[in-house]
């Protein structure tokens, strides 16, 4: 088969791009976020998942090969090492997102509760598929794996935040509070996770994030 | 036996979460006793005390905290496997949300025992709530001179922990896959004992690590402070202590509880509200990757490890699926085996393909394909899983599928001879509309 089956859930296969060019969007801040956090370990190398969590906050919310690049130079690994760790976890976006990525879990608990009615109403509500963006960008809807909050089934994971016991009946409500909000954008959820990494964040506020 | 709170004992208080409110209760107690003790007697509490790893596996925690170095000759590390991402489990999630202190000290406590300098947390990305609250433990702690140089005043015991945030991969639970991605790499794992060194010898940068799941490090504080002959007293005879039992599924109360370890099974069904919807059906006892428990076996089991081993299941990490009779058993492991498809890393064949094909032919027996021998082929398949694979990943793929057949064969025949379920319309979960042609099979 020459194309390999893509899972319907979040990450998924990039088609082959050409290599990228060095233009490197990392702020001053960012930089020195990172060195911050390269200093945590003893090889920098190790750094390499918090600078891709950098990366797709600079670059806007996914990982473009530029970002996968700059990344690479300033860990110091090849693109081909950053590239794969980047494409082994579902949680960088190798494709823009829409403004809100509505992440539903349909593992057991939820699948049993619900959770397919949820994404079956999402789809037909929002007129697109798993998988896809609305084309007004405000939305795009995933299948995610266990989300471990399986007592509030059904769980959908918006940016940083878990929305909880959502059914067909109470889910389009949730999206109409959604769509007019900037709250839970995946530029934002990525800038949590870099702030939760550096000491003392905590005492001089989570930057985008509110806890 | 019943409902144990040892861990979560003072986790209704409020702002619990903040350290004075904590030291209030005790906090902090159980790491100023155990600088006052020798490293090697924090080690002995633990094993006085029995606690055996809450991750899943049941290790006897001691045996690790005894394996590490006894000097600060090269570095050593502590590491917390806080990527809970077992299907039904989510008691580490409550644990760091409300008692993220209790990790930390835990954590400072295995420090000072292991001879380590630092400590990393390893939370799924996913968990943002739970890991800020784990972010300002870590912030007060620094404060307040738990952490950071010679702490509490002993001379030399320096340790400093850390956050690392992974990034949505179910197989970074595993140790050794977690420290790759710790060292920056794709979440595969690596060789494991009797081929290669055991992590206390050589686990993250070469470096003997100590790796525990975030409940054992709770529970090394609560033993720390209170003592280890104290912890022994509760629970079975092999299994002692308490275990946080996350309850889903079709159930009136979903909650973490914690138990006595040896309660039975029926008695935690009963705390948690009862069955919701239609009679008991099966309760899957420890996640999804143990096997699943008809009711009409359930009263014979009791929640420890040596009670579910001997009824032919697990307790692994207290991910407690109740199942009422309107669930589609074989759908449901349909499922589980699509989950399983998906986390696979990728790295040795038997998993990769393996996942691959179980998901593949369960598919096609619930769209109407199945075969008269695809239950044998289904068998067939997980039997050359099980035990091959690089690590438990694939083992815990091929033991739900086995198991349910064992128990529930009538329901995978009945789906192959009549093409829809044995359970009738309104059962659970519903069919899912094909989401991916490709992954399905033409019926024959």
């Amino acid at each position: 088969m020459a194309t390999s089956p893509q899972h319907p859930v979040a990450g998924g296969t990039r088609e082959p791009q050409p290599p990228p060019p060095k233009e490197y969007r990392f702020s001053e801040q960012a930089i020195a976020e990172l060195e911050e956090i390269a200093s945590h370990y003893p090889e920098r190398k190790a750094a390499c998942l918090p600078a891709l969590w950098i990366a797709q906050r600079e670059y806007g919310g996914y990982l473009t090969p530029a970002a996968i690049q700059e990344v690479a130079d300033r860990v110091g690994l090849s693109y081909a090492e950053v590239e794969g760790v980047a494409t082994f976890y579902t949680m960088y976006n190798l494709r823009p997102r829409g403004r809100h990525h509505l992440e539903v879990c349909t593992c057991l608990t939820c699948a049993i509760k619900g959770a397919y009615d949820v994404v079956h109403k999402l789809e037909h509500e929002l007129g697109i598929e798993v998988g896809e963006t609305t084309p007004d960008g405000a939305f795009t809807l995933s299948e995610v794996e266990c989300l471990d909050f399986c007592g509030a089934a059904t769980v959908m994971q918006v940016g940083d935040k878990y929305f909880t016991n959502l059914t067909p009946d109470n889910v389009m409500e949730l999206i109409e509070t959604l769509r007019n909000s900037d709250d839970y954008t995946p530029a934002k959820l990525a800038d949590a996770i870099v702030k939760i990494h550096i000491p003392g964040t905590s005492r001089t506020g989570g930057g985008s994030y509110k806890p | 036996m019943a409902i144990l709170n040892l861990l979560f004992e003072h986790r209704d208080v409020p702002n619990i979460e903040e350290i004075d409110v904590y030291e209030q209760h005790g906090g902090y107690a159980g790491l100023r006793r155990a600088i006052l003790l020798e490293r090697q007697a924090v080690v002995d509490e633990i094993k006085t005390s029995g606690l055996r790893g809450r991750g899943g596996a049941g290790f006897p925690t001691w045996i690790k905290w005894n394996g590490l170095p006894k000097n600060y000759d090269k570095p050593h590390y502590v590491i917390c496997n806080a990527d809970e991402g077992e299907p039904g489990t989510y008691k580490d999630r409550e644990l760091m949300l409300k008692l993220a202190h209790l990790l930390v000290e835990g954590m400072i406590i295995a420090g000072y025992a292991t001879y380590s300098k630092k400590g990393y947390i390893y939370i799924r990305g996913e968990y943002v709530e739970p890991a800020w609250q784990v972010r300002k433990a870590i912030d007060q702690a620094y404060e307040k001179g738990y952490l950071g140089k010679n702490i509490l005043g002993v001379e030399g015991f320096d340790y400093d922990l850390y956050i690392h945030l992974g990034a949505g991969s179910y197989e970074c639970g595993e140790e050794s896959a977690l420290m790759s991605s710790l060292m920056g790499e794709r979440g595969n794992p690596r060789l494991k004992a009797p081929h290669a060194p055991l992590p206390v010898v050589e686990g993250v940068w070469k470096a003997p690590t100590l790796i525990n799941n975030v409940e054992t490090y709770c529970a090394a504080t609560w033993i720390l402070a209170h003592s280890g002959a104290e912890y022994a007293k509760y629970g079975t005879e092999k299994s002692k202590g308490s275990k946080i039992m996350s309850v889903s599924g079709h159930i009136a109360r979903p909650a973490n509880y914690e138990i006595e370890l040896g309660t039975p099974l029926m008695e935690l069904i009963e705390i948690a509200g009862g069955v919701t919807g239609g009679q008991l059906k099966a309760v899957i006892p420890g996640g999804s990757s143990v096997q699943i428990v008809p009711a009409e076996q359930c009263p014979n089991v009791n929640l420890d490890y040596e009670s579910c081993q001997a009824n032919g299941t697990l307790l692994g990490s207290g991910g407690f699926m109740v199942l009422n009779d309107k669930t589609d058993i074989v759908l449901l492991m349909k499922r589980t085996a699509e989950f399983y498809m998906h986390e696979s890393c990728g790295k040795c064949t038997p998993c990769r393909e393996g996942t691959r094909w179980m998901y593949k032919i369960l598919d096609r027996i619930t769209s109407g394909g199945g075969q008269p021998g695809d239950i044998d082929l289904l068998l067939d398949i997980c039997g050359q899983i099980d035990g091959r694979s690089y690590c438990g990943l694939g083992d815990a793929a091929a033991w739900p599928i086995v198991a349910a057949i064992k128990r529930f064969r009538p329901e995978f025949e009945y789906w192959i001879e009549h093409k829809r379920s044995p359970v009738g319309p309104g059962h659970v979960p519903p069919t899912p509309e094909v989401l991916n042609p490709l992954l399905t099979l033409t019926p024959a």
